[in-house]
């Protein structure tokens, strides 16, 4: 093996660059054709569908053939899809580094969406006035906010009880979606500045939303350099990996441990921000089963439940197999409702394989 | 004739070659002693016997008849059992349901047979003479008790070989003796036991034979009546004790670094003043359970009850804090380095730069070539043998493991270095590596409080030593007036010296 390619292999992600590869190639080829109409675009920048005019003067709408998977619309999509996960996968992958859990980030990006669409609806078009820039501005200040403040409160919980964040984690999970049903009465709010919704349904080319594609990158640079450059990010691999020794080293585990719960909070925070902008609306019901995609993410990621073991880059990659399968399973037309089960037995392999991964690697390490 | 045999037994762990061609034979009927320095391999072999490890090469015979326990419950099926140092059962069930929970009772449709599984479990108990209620909890009941009732379901499942990993490790005098009685009570009735120890006085006293594993191999296999304890420790050691004479004691010692004023701890020990000075190595002996490691580790600010003073260099530092420990540059190298001393997922590089991150980094950033040229150059001092900094730690030997445990605290500088058990599970090469080491921080006027289970360490390594016996300081015994015997009447107290 050239060691071009040797040093491709040990790059720590490949598996899963592999696996992305792969699962594209037999989408592709397994997705088939759909027929869609044709659409251009006209000189003032609006859609318009494209006729033809047969031999016999008739002006017929145009179609073409696509292939289901492999096309710039469901890659748009997908892409969209992704970086709402990987966001908050971000954040999960930091408390699971550090040998904690949050099963709390759907309910956490329920209130905050709901909260910051309260602020975006009281100045919004139909109520009090207000700059419409500074009422944005507002609400995306309340939703981060509101995040963050929601991984404060495990984190503390968590730190000053000494429970298992499992534990604790699991009511907050109950608590925030109830709180934010009870904000909400259990009705959707919308009616936001358009601005807004503008901003991040900007879209490039055939329908790509850039914004939270680029917000994904954002975060992911970020979450890799605080897990692998910044002091505190080493802290969290320490204590993950041994937390007995961290504090014998000199290492104040409780408030590192609450930075950790704090950042998974703001991740779900930007994540609602996005959705706000996105779907224009929130309700108390968004983002529920959320907590089983991103802690899918993850562990597909490469992030071990036992602490100490992660990184950023994996788990972004990790999200975007998680929406490949997802996508995977509309595309192939099998039935919406398989698809838990399915994202279910996808974890399970995963820990199954990085098991085995982690005894042959023993095994080299004793036949050494 | 024989009944155990071993036949060249290898077994490896990553980075260590636990056991490598050990072979011997055990008779029928005999208590049988296995002895060796810590990492020498004993409790390995026991644990390949009883199905707990498997052996990676070679042949076990019983009666003849080749064996592979593949886990504990295939040993127990050929009668095999083994008597655990740590906690064996649930610790939330009752006796009667620990000793049955292989085989319960049962009335039709599952339900346990409540009446029946307590009389079984009163029958277990009484064949071994235990008095011990089968309703009480397994939480409970002393580590005596519980050996007691874990020999009870070895020998009420009808085990012929018992194997104990250092069974009075944790037990009291009067214990200890209840426990000779019935292991003696024991070979009298055929069965066969394998005593792991390191307590030479309790093997001749107790054993038929003894067999001497050194680094893994096997030395010798002798009759207790044909051997002597001194040629014993010559065989466990493979050497005469060489009496060198550690360069730091030619040197004075500079002024007081380190001084502990009253400390204490309720329940763990009380009242400890001492102080260490500059190039001295001070030795904290006791017995296990005196306070020696709650003593360092107090003086290390991880005590949460702890009272008096910790001084380091006259200033007072803030008790109960490892904070002010580390900034009055005090390090401890804790007893127990897999659970306490290292994260052993991490490499090298970040193991050593531990606890120095914060010297380490600028605005939060890790600067990575400082910390590398830290880590490489501690690496090289200590001569740890590593494919490269980025190895991980977990898969290096004892030894190597230990030195960077060390060299965590030695990249941070620290003035006053505690160290509890320096050479525990580390082989016979490395320890002369540590102890060269050790002497030569002493001779750069660094302050060591070394704490340590083996008296021929500290007796070579220390300038003086103080003993602890029941969390008290009961004596100091300077360098002049050194001797394994003088120590013993200290750490035992009263009862020893008269006994």
């Amino acid at each position: 093996m050239p060691p071009q390619l040797r040093q491709l292999f040990r790059f720590q992600e490949s598996g899963l660059l592999l696996v992305i590869l792969v699962l594209g190639v037999l989408l592709t080829a397994f997705a088939g054709t759909v027929r869609t109409p044709k659409f251009e675009r006209t000189a003032d920048g609006a859609r318009q569908r494209v006729f033809t005019t047969d031999s016999g003067g008739n002006r017929n709408p145009a179609f073409e053939e696509k292939n289901k998977f492999l096309n710039s619309q469901n890659l748009a999509q997908l892409a969209k899809d992704t970086s709402f996960i990987a966001i908050m996968a971000v954040g999960m992958a930091i408390v699971i580094i550090s040998g904690g859990i949050d099963l709390s980030v759907g309910s956490t990006y329920a209130l905050a969406s709901v909260l910051g669409a309260m602020v975006l609806h009281h100045f919004g078009p139909e109520g009090t006035a207000l700059a419409p820039l500074a009422a944005c501005a507002l609400g995306v200040l309340v939703c981060l906010a509101t995040g963050a403040l929601c991984g404060l409160a495990n984190g503390s919980l968590i730190v000053a009880l000494g429970v298992h964040p499992f534990i604790i984690t699991l009511g907050s999970m109950a608590i925030l979606r109830g709180i934010a049903f009870v904000a909400t009465k259990g009705q959707s709010i919308g009616g936001f500045p358009a601005d807004l919704r503008e901003f991040v349904r900007f879209e490039m080319g055939n329908g790509l939303s850039v914004v939270p594609l680029l917000v994904m990158v954002l975060v992911t640079a970020l979450g890799w350099i605080y897990l692998s450059r910044l002091a505190a990010g080493r802290r969290v691999y320490a204590i993950g990996g041994n937390e007995q020794a961290a504090r014998f080293s000199g290492i104040r585990v409780g408030r590192v441990k609450l930075g950790v719960y704090v950042l998974a909070g703001l991740a779900a925070g930007v994540s609602a921000v996005l959705s706000l902008g996105y779907y224009g609306a929130a309700t108390s019901g968004d983002g529920q089963g959320y907590e089983l995609n991103v802690i899918a993410a993850a562990v597909v990621g490469g992030c071990s439940l036992t602490g100490g073991r992660g990184s950023a880059l994996g788990v972004v990659l990790g999200a975007l197999i998680i929406q490949m399968i997802a996508s995977g399973i509309v595309i192939l037309g099998i039935d919406q409702n398989y698809s838990q089960i399915i994202i279910g037995a996808v974890v399970i392999a995963a820990v199954v394989l990085d098991n085995v991964n982690t005894w042959l690697a023993k095994r080299r390490l004793t036949r050494a | 004739m024989s009944y155990i045999e071993f036949q060249s037994v290898t077994k490896r762990f990553p980075g260590v070659l636990a056991l490598d061609g050990v072979s011997f034979a055990i008779p029928r009927g005999t208590c049988h002693a296995l002895i060796g320095e810590n990492g020498a391999g004993k409790s390995t072999l026991g644990k390949i016997l009883a199905g707990v490890y498997t052996a990676d090469a070679g042949e076990i015979r019983l009666d003849g008849k080749p064996i592979a326990p593949a886990n504990p419950l295939a040993a127990r099926q050929l009668g095999i059992a083994m008597v655990h140092q740590e906690l064996a059962f649930c610790p939330n069930m009752s006796v009667a349901e620990n000793l049955c929970l292989g085989d319960l009772p049962l009335r039709a449709a599952g339900f346990v047979d409540r009446p029946a599984l307590r009389a079984r479990a009163r029958e277990m108990l009484a064949s071994i003479h235990a008095d011990i209620d089968p309703d009480a909890l397994i939480g409970t009941l002393s580590t005596g008790k519980e050996q007691l009732v874990q020999i009870a379901a070895a020998v009420g499942t009808g085990a012929q070989v018992i194997v104990m990993d250092e069974p009075s490790s944790s037990l009291s005098a009067g214990e200890t003796r209840e426990l000779f009685t019935l292991v003696r009570k024991l070979k009298a009735r055929g069965l066969t036991l394998i005593y792991v120890s390191h307590r030479m006085s309790e093997l001749f006293e107790l054993c038929d034979n003894i067999t001497v594993l050194r680094d893994g191999r096997h030395v010798a296999t002798e009759a207790i009546a044909a051997t002597t304890p001194a040629r014993v420790v010559s065989q466990m050691i493979g050497r005469e004790l060489r009496a060198q004479t550690p360069a730091h004691l030619s040197r004075p010692a500079g002024p007081e670094r380190l001084r502990l004023e009253a400390l204490g701890s309720p329940g763990k020990f009380s009242d400890i003043t001492l102080s260490v000075r500059a190039g001295e190595i001070v030795g904290l002996a006791g017995l296990v359970g005196a306070g020696r490691s709650e003593t360092v580790q107090a003086a290390f600010g991880l005590d949460p009850a702890a009272t008096g003073r910790v001084l380091v260099n006259d200033r007072a530092i803030a008790p109960r804090s490892i904070e002010s420990a580390l900034a009055a540059r005090i390090g401890l190298l804790p007893e127990d380095r897999k659970r306490q001393g290292l994260v052993l997922g991490l490499n090298c590089r970040e193991n050593t730069a531990l606890a120095s991150l914060p010297v380490l980094s600028r605005f939060g950033w890790v600067r990575r070539g400082a910390e590398r040229t830290l880590a490489d150059r501690y690496q090289k001092r200590l001569r740890v043998k590593a494919p490269s900094l980025e190895t991980i730690v977990g898969g290096l030997s004892g030894g190597n493991q230990q030195k960077i445990a060390l060299a965590k605290w030695l990249a941070r500088d620290c003035d006053v270095l505690l160290i509890d058990e320096p050479t525990r599970g580390v082989d016979v090469g490395a320890k002369a590596e540590i102890y060269a080491l050790l002497d030569e921080l002493a001779c750069e006027g660094k302050a060591l409080l070394i704490v340590s289970s083996e008296l021929p360490e500290l007796l070579g390594l220390c300038t003086r030593i103080l003993v602890l016996r029941n969390g008290c300081l009961a004596g100091e015994v300077p360098r002049s007036d050194f001797s394994e015997d003088s120590l013993m009447r200290l750490m035992a107290g009263v009862e020893f010296a008269a006994a």
